[in-house]
């Protein structure tokens, strides 16, 4: 059995559900009772996942979102495998930091994945109005800047698992060598332009 | 106020009376020791009687930054690229001409004449203030001002940048106090126009106290027992948390780019920091004093802790600090050797602890910086509770960032020798036990107490007991001490011991050369007695030194 370490970095605006989305993730749970504590600097959880006959260590930087640490986010992006970039589906400025994120991304790791993830998705689905961000433009972008694109939400867990284990799964794919025939590797291995729609409705 | 209607009786025949009845050495300092592991400074003095240092100017610490001094030594190169990262360009999409504008509303700003207030007395280094300027009271502005529940607040703190542009206030909304900071920013510009540097106004019972760390003004306005070198003391420390989460070179840069900056921007999130920070001043006594309270161990475990500390850090190079605190309440420092805290930046460590819940949550990696170890840059800070079940908290400061998954398995192993030697259940039934009761000493005239060993930058009280049970006699008395304290660094006459009949207690102050005591005692007590109970305190302290204070100032 392989053991392998995955470096994913969570990126995005203040208030934008980055700490909400891991702790789903890692502890299966919500705090939305608690009163909002924005991250200091970054917070680090790991986690291990089992694909096939792969052992993956997912190592996770939770980001700060405020601009402050801006200056200083290399020391969490650099390196990671993947980026989630998030935003949150009722703030419309959100999306602008996105935009950000994958600019200088794109500049500085170029080999690293992009996830787009909406956060907050049951606040939308409760109550339309709430959206403040178009569905289209964000698969537009998506399949701009070649991103799997989700929408989750930590209240409910819908789609926060399908996330992570698709990145443990496309970073297998392109990075960890298949004992299967080769030719299999090098169709997983071109850049993918296709976006992934999870749980779109 | 209390002051007007109580009698104060001091002079210094007294004193030297009573100094001779304790029969205390004079190098008498309990909690003392040899090697110290905070920096001891005096604050009070500084601000009394140098006032240069009210009005520094940050750059002067681009000269040497003990952290590229730290970094060379560890043969790494210098943060070349944080530097260039932390200074790219801060644009500001906010409108420009803002502030103008609303000064320009005159209408809003009104000057009151009222008769009946005492006439505003303003404090500058060396020009005093011509009679017919006096008679400007206090500026009203519209919106927020005229909340009577945002002036009932007996203490208020404002930021603003030297532009005038609003960056933080305790109470309200920045955005509606615009008009206010204008005036500041122009009460301050006005001073300095003359050469001069505006300190304090006093206006009946207000104080308004300003603090010019340019590009920022600080002022704070407070009806409180606070005195203004005490405001000017919280200042400091105001700015200095700002420096924590920015350093001097990247606020520098930001206004020297950009003399409108909106730093609200920057500081998302900080807020709570802030806020936390003004709250407490108002009833910690670290603050007050400039010194950090210990959490109260046997030195069997605490020497047990430092060591587990000492053994795996050592091993990591370029560990700094690992800081191990409690509610509140320090538990040891381990520090590389050279190199001390001071205890305002681990005030500052201590109000990041305690203001957010985030740390509880996950392992941090987080930059911060220490102003007075080195304001120029950012120290990295591994941050961790120790346990689900015991609410102390361990940070390791490092220059290296890419240190976390040294740190990381450091402190596991720290983590799992305290475990195997119970320091955990050690630290909770401290934390369970608040502390020790007043009756402790056995002494049945006295109250309460706040003892400092001043070259420990160390202090120790017991907890709150009956009759300090209520919150409002819980301030009562910590505005006492302020009281107190402020008497005996009065600039002018500074005291060696002070007995303070009050209200419904009798205060004793009493500063040696190595300590300062402050005590509450029963309204009847004589001034016999009280003196006599102060001896036996300190000698009660002696005894119980190791408990109370950290001894030891281990290093890696
Ligand atoms: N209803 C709902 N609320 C959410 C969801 N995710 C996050 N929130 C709430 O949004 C607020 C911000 O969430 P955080 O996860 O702390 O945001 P963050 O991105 O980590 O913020 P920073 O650490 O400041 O960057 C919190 O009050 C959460 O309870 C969600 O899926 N549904
Ligand atoms: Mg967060």
């Amino acid at each position: 059995m392989k053991r392998v370490d995955l470096k994913i970095v969570l990126l995005g605006k203040e208030y934008g559900g980055k700490t909400s989305l891991l702790e789903r993730y890692l502890y299966d749970h919500f705090h939305g009772d608690l009163p909002y504590q924005n991250t200091i600097g970054a917070a680090f959880g790991a986690k291990k996942i089992q694909l096939d006959d792969k052992q993956i260590t997912m190592g996770i930087w939770d980001t700060a979102g405020s601009e402050r640490y801006e200056a200083m986010s290399k020391i969490y992006y650099r390196g990671a495998k993947a980026a989630i970039v998030c935003y949150d589906l009722t703030d419309s400025s959100s999306f602008e930091r996105v935009k950000f994120w994958v600019d200088e991304l794109k500049k500085f790791e170029e080999d690293c994945m992009i996830y787009l993830c909406g956060t907050k998705k049951d606040l939308v689905q409760e109550d339309r109005q709430c959206r403040k961000i178009d569905y289209h433009t964000t698969t537009d972008y998506a399949d701009e800047i070649g991103a799997n694109l989700f929408e989750t939400s930590s209240k409910t867990g819908e789609c926060v698992r399908e996330l992570f284990t698709q990145i443990a799964m496309d970073f297998v794919n392109k990075y960890v060598p298949s004992s299967k025939e080769k030719n299999e590797d090098l169709i997983l291995e071109s850049p993918g332009k296709k976006s992934t729609f999870c749980c779109s409705s | 106020m209390a002051t007007a209607s109580c009698k104060s009786l001091e002079d210094s025949e007294t004193a030297r009376e009573s100094e001779e009845e304790t029969e205390i050495p004079k190098d008498f300092e309990p909690g003392a020791s040899s090697e110290s592991i905070l920096i001891s400074i005096d604050l009070y003095e500084e601000v009394e009687n140098s006032p240069g240092s009210v009005y520094e100017d940050v750059s002067y610490r681009r000269r040497k930054s003990t952290i590229c001094e730290l970094e060379r030594s560890a043969g790494k190169r210098v943060l070349a690229e944080e530097q260039v990262e932390t200074s790219k360009s801060f644009d500001d999409k906010s409108q420009d001409g803002q502030l103008k504008a609303e000064i320009g509303h005159d209408e809003s700003i009104r000057i009151k004449n009222s008769p009946n207030v005492e006439p505003i007395r303003i404090e500058m280094e060396s020009i005093q203030m011509s009679s017919d300027e006096e008679k400007h009271e206090i500026i009203e502005t519209a919106e927020d001002i005229h909340n009577p529940e945002w002036k009932q607040h007996s203490k208020h703190i404002f930021i603003l940048s030297e532009a005038g542009k609003p960056i933080y206030s305790r109470f309200g909304s920045e955005d509606k106090l615009v008009t206010l900071m204008g005036v500041m920013q122009a009460l301050v510009s006005i001073v300095q126009d003359n050469g001069d540097v505006i300190r304090s106004i006093h206006a009946g019972d207000h104080k308004f106290v300003f603090l010019v760390r340019l590009p920022l003004i600080l002022v704070a306005v407070a009806n409180t027992n606070a005195s203004a070198p005490q405001l000017v003391v919280q200042l400091n420390c105001v700015y200095n948390l700002i420096l924590s989460v920015l350093t001097s070179t990247q606020l520098c840069s930001i206004f020297e780019q950009r003399r409108n900056y909106d730093l609200r921007r920057l500081l998302g999130g900080a807020e709570k920091f802030l806020d936390n920070l003004v709250d407490t001043m108002d009833s910690d006594p670290s603050f007050l004093l400039v010194a950090v309270r210990c959490l109260p161990l046997t030195s069997a475990i605490r020497d047990t802790i430092s060591q587990s500390i000492v053994q795996y850090c050592s091993k990591v190079k370029n560990v700094v600090f690992a800081i191990l605190v409690a509610k509140n309440q320090l538990v040891t420092i381990v520090r590389m050797k050279k190199y001390s805290l001071h205890p305002s930046d681990l005030h500052l460590v201590m109000n990041l602890v305690n203001s957010s819940d985030s740390f509880k949550a996950a392992e941090s990696w987080t930059p911060i910086c220490l102003p007075k170890f080195d304001s120029s840059g950012f120290l990295h800070a591994h941050v961790s509770y120790l346990d689900d079940n015991c609410p102390a908290c361990l940070l390791l400061l490092t220059v290296d960032k890419n240190l976390f998954f040294t740190l990381q398995e450091c402190r596991r192993k720290i983590v799992e020798r305290l475990h195997r030697y119970n320091c955990l259940e050690a630290i909770n039934a401290s934390l369970e036990s608040e502390g020790y009761s007043v009756s402790e000493v056995g002494l049945p005239d006295l109250r309460h107490f706040i003892y400092k060993s001043k070259s420990a930058a160390q202090f120790t009280e017991p907890r709150l007991e009956a009759p300090y049970v209520s919150n409002e006699d819980q301030s009562n008395l910590f505005g006492l001490y302020q009281y107190l304290h402020h008497r005996m660094y009065n600039s002018a006459r500074p005291l060696k011991i002070l007995f303070y009949v009050g209200q419904k207690e009798i205060m004793l102050s009493w500063h040696m050369a190595g300590f300062e005591l402050y005590a509450a005692f029963e309204p009847m007590v004589t001034k016999f007695t009280a003196v006599n109970t102060m001896n036996k305190l300190v000698r009660w302290i002696k005894k119980e030194e190791d408990r109370l204070f950290i001894m030891n100032a281990p290093t890696i």
